[in-house]
């Protein structure tokens, strides 16, 4: 098997005079998990369904498992598990139906009582579609991703929707695949999503791929600084002396909370808590937040992925 | 080829769990059927073949309309579509497995109301089952199909509602679904046409009426497989997977691309007609096909008379004819009480000049039939008639039989035509005021003709005392007698004649009964029709009058015309001079 995936290099995708692509490139390696993050109408989707061959791409080079999707969308819609976002099924077919049909249609097929042992289905064999929780109907959604054995999965905002038990659930199938070399790509809101899962990740804004790395590089090639927040039980003095080392300090208009960012943390932390410490006000709560891929994000693109 | 069956293995599943889908493929139509056959009166012969037609009908347009077309709608809004999009196949899988489905689900309702007709109604097995089913998919296939493309073609359920219904309503009230295609105006069956629907009507009815086949229904048969054809193509064509790609306004152009074909045949059959044409006669032969008891009258078989006995019709023939009142609950038929009246076979004038005389051809025949008149021998046989003819034969006219026959051998007297000259010469208009002439004559026709009367002095030929005369010697020395008025010449307008011409023989001396022998089964014998029609008995045709009071004993009384029976239909007097 190939060491690559997918590649994908220049990639554009006009719909008429707009532009929803603009020249993306990257690769996802056999066996990784690669996530694509992104607000809505950054490109993401259009970018997967290019991938899915379900779209015709404007111009670029794109290979899914050594298969042009533009000319081969069949092959590869054969061998690639998808699932999407907001589908249905019929109220009344059954989950063993379900499977069964989807399996008729790929020319290779897994093993359906094992996937729905896996998928924790098996009671619900012969449940009706219209009867299955939330989180039920995702996992067969991924059961039915996952019918054709497929050798690339593409997620799309797998969690999106679900309580946190169920994507807590969702989570630690993802975790398995991945354990068993799938090759997975992974479209997101959730940063911590992201974060907990993927290999690396590739932040998409306009149409144009703005960060990527694994999520531990991207938060180091940021400027991300760490905050502090520390409240106090008394107001603090209005006059202040000037911490070294710290960024920008922000304090409440009741003047009992502070917020401070810092590059180097651990010094700026132990200046403030000596000087609210020598006022004499008593401190209520202090803690220490490293930055996270969404407050990379939101430095990156001045605004919060859930718009 | 496995996507296939996979997809219409689980279609089919999900369809028999369906309530809805249930109901409207089987208790609906079952409700329809018992509803239009009790209406129809199904229960008492006839008119079940239309009763089947309709249901059968109703059922196409909704398993087209809503079973396939608002069904792919709702699938794609309510993103189920979007689900298949990631597999590996085209939509074809999909649509194909509408189509199939749709014809195996309804095929038990075909089984079912084909069964209720059997063993409920008593309805033989329809002997050309295969081409009625064979039909019938057909139709489903090609409705459901369009279906298929306008649910292709809209962007929300709400358009595809309003499109659906502006398709399904008007085919369902025009085609013959809910009446017969016959009772509309002409007007709309002109419009009807233009629908699928109707060439499924008539093609279904043809069928199962007529015993034809399918290659007799080839028309029908070719729109619908162009249509599926188009359809499916175009569907694949523009088949969208997800509810946010819309399509723009001008797509909904390609429904018209798929009713082209008849479109097309509508615009033909403005020309041509035969359609219509077929429709009208369908609805005649569900007319003549009604089964009904006549309990009571005074029969006149044609020989003998029955003094209180009864008729049963059935399938336009005579089925049983009751020496005595036969009970009320002897047959599955409509019964009509008749005690006191008399039944006679129709008559026949052995000899009519049809080119004569103002007025249409359709409307001579028509008068003849009005006053019980059911066949004539016409001597000249005048271009028009030749048309007119074969219209009565198939029954989309009305109007007595015409037989063209110059030969002498029926040359006798008529008694009528000697009164009339005598008193055209001597310039009396008296004969035009007889009230069944009144009755027939087209509008302005007696006051023309009254206009041109005046002496002229010429000799009259031989008078009415000398007719008679000749006549009552030729029945003593037992020659045989037939009945003819030479309608057509002045103050003989056509219809009416024969019955002044049997109250003149009585008048001459010869009895009611031969007279009337005369007008009915000697003339049928004389005119080769003897086998058909002319007397009252088992098999023949039913065609005959019933009239007030006993003719018997006095003639007159076959003027006072009760109703007109011809060929099983009892024959709407009223409306027979009807221009539509």
């Amino acid at each position: 098997m190939s060491e690559t995936a997918i590649f994908v290099r220049d990639l554009h995708k006009s719909y008429g005079s707009l532009e929803a692509v603009k020249g993306i490139g990257f690769e996802v390696r056999t066996g990784e998990v690669f996530g694509l993050l992104g607000p809505n109408g950054a490109g993401k989707t259009t970018t997967v369904e290019i991938l899915e061959g379900l779209r015709p791409r404007s111009a670029g080079q794109v290979s899914v498992l050594g298969l042009d999707p533009a000319r081969q969308s069949r092959e590869i819609k054969d061998r690639i598990g998808v699932c999407l976002q907001t589908t249905n099924l019929p109220d009344k077919i059954t989950v063993a139906e379900a499977m069964e049909l989807f399996a008729a249609f790929y020319s290779r097929n897994t093993d359906t009582n094992h996937l729905l042992d896996r998928l924790q289905l098996r009671e619900k064999r012969d449940a009706f579609y219209s009867t299955l929780s939330g989180g039920q109907k995702q996992r067969l959604a991924l059961a039915l991703a996952m019918v054709n054995d497929p050798q690339l999965v593409f997620l799309d905002e797998p969690t999106t929707g679900l309580d946190p038990q169920v994507r807590l659930e969702i989570h630690s199938l993802i975790q398995e695949l991945r354990e068993a070399r799938r090759t997975i790509l992974l479209t997101t809101h959730y940063i911590e999503e992201a974060e907990r899962l993927c290999d690396r990740v590739a932040i998409i804004d306009h149409g144009r791929i703005i960060a990527m790395g694994t999520p531990r590089e991207i938060q180091a090639r940021t400027l991300g600084q760490s905050l502090i927040e520390l409240r106090t039980a008394q107001p603090l003095p209005s006059l202040m002396p000037a911490f070294a080392e710290a960024g920008k300090i922000v304090v409440s208009d009741d003047r009992r909370s502070l917020t401070a960012w810092s590059p180097r943390p651990a010094r700026t932390l132990v200046d403030l808590v000596k000087w609210v410490d020598q006022t004499g006000v008593e401190l209520a709560d202090i803690h220490l937040k490293r930055p996270t891929l969404e407050d990379v994000f939101i430095e990156l693109t001045g605004k919060r992925l859930r718009d | 080829m496995k996507a296939y069956l996979a997809h219409i293995r689980t279609t089919m599943k999900l369809t028999m769990r369906d309530r809805i889908v249930l109901f409207f493929n089987y208790l609906l139509p079952l409700l329809f059927f018992i509803v239009f056959a009790q209406s129809f009166g199904a229960d008492r012969g006839g008119a079940i073949s239309q009763v089947i037609t309709m249901v059968l009908i109703m059922g196409v347009l909704g398993s087209g309309f809503f079973g396939a077309g608002l069904r792919a709608v709702q699938e794609r809004e309510l993103n189920i579509l979007r689900r298949f999009k990631v597999a590996p196949i085209t939509p074809l899988p999909l649509l194909v497995s509408s189509l199939v489905t749709g014809v195996l689900a309804y095929l038990p309702s075909l089984a079912m109301i084909l069964l209720v007709s059997r063993f409920y109604y008593g309805m033989p097995w329809p002997e050309r089952w295969l081409s009625l089913t064979l039909l019938l998919t057909l139709g489903l296939v090609a409705f459901r199909s369009i279906g298929l493309i306008i649910a292709s073609v809209v962007n929300s359920m709400q358009e595809s509602q309003i499109i659906i219904q502006l398709m399904y309503l008007p085919m369902l009230f025009l085609s013959g679904a809910t009446f017969p295609v016959g009772m509309l105006p002409h007007w709309l069956q002109m419009i009807a046409q233009f629908m699928p629907a109707t060439y499924l009507y008539t093609g279904l009815n043809g069928i199962l009426v007529r015993k034809e086949s399918l290659a007799e229904n080839w028309l029908p048969v070719t729109g619908m497989l162009i249509t599926t054809l188009v359809a499916i193509f175009l569907a694949v064509k523009l088949f969208r997977w997800e509810k946010d790609e819309k399509l723009p306004a001008r797509a909904k152009l390609w429904i018209a691309a798929v009713m082209l074909p008849f479109l097309l045949m509508g615009g033909w059959q403005l020309y041509r007609q035969d359609n219509i044409v077929k429709a009208k006669t369908l609805f005649r032969e569900m007319r003549r096909n009604r089964a009904l008891l006549i309990r009571g009258p005074r029969i006149f078989t044609g020989e003998r008379v029955i003094s209180a006995g009864g008729l049963l019709i059935r399938d336009g023939r005579i089925a049983e004819v009751y020496e005595t009142v036969p009970p009320e609950k002897d047959a599955k038929a409509e019964v009509m009480e008749a005690a006191g009246k008399t039944l006679l076979p129709g008559l026949i004038d052995a000899r009519v000049h049809l080119a004569m005389l103002d007025g249409g051809m359709e409307r001579k025949l028509a008068a003849y039939l009005y006053c019980g008149v059911v066949a004539v021998r016409s001597v000249g046989d005048p271009p028009e008639l030749r048309a007119v003819r074969a219209k009565i034969a198939s029954g989309e006219l009305l109007g007595a039989e015409a037989v063209a026959d110059a030969s002498p051998r029926f040359d006798q007297p008529s008694l009528s035509a000697a009164e009339a000259r005598v008193e055209a010469s001597l310039g009396k208009s008296a004969l035009l005021d007889l009230s069944l002439v009144l009755q027939v004559a087209p509008e302005g026709m007696i006051e023309a003709a009254r206009k041109l009367l005046k002496p002229d002095g010429r000799a009259p030929g031989e008078t009415l005392e000398a007719a008679s005369d000749k006549l009552l010697r030729a029945w003593k020395a037992g020659l045989p007698l037939l009945a003819g008025t030479d309608s057509g010449i002045p103050l003989l307008v056509h219809g009416p004649a024969i019955h002044r011409e049997l109250q003149l023989w009585v008048k001459a001396g010869i009895p009611p009964h031969a007279a009337l022998q005369a007008a009915t089964s000697a003339n049928a014998q004389a005119l080769g029709f003897a086998d058909r029609t002319g007397r009252i008995r088992k098999g023949l045709e039913a065609s005959f009058l019933v009239v007030d009071g006993n003719p018997l004993e006095e003639i007159a009384a076959t003027e006072r015309i009760s109703s007109v029976f011809f060929r099983g239909e009892r024959v709407d007097r009223a409306s027979l001079f009807k221009v539509d």
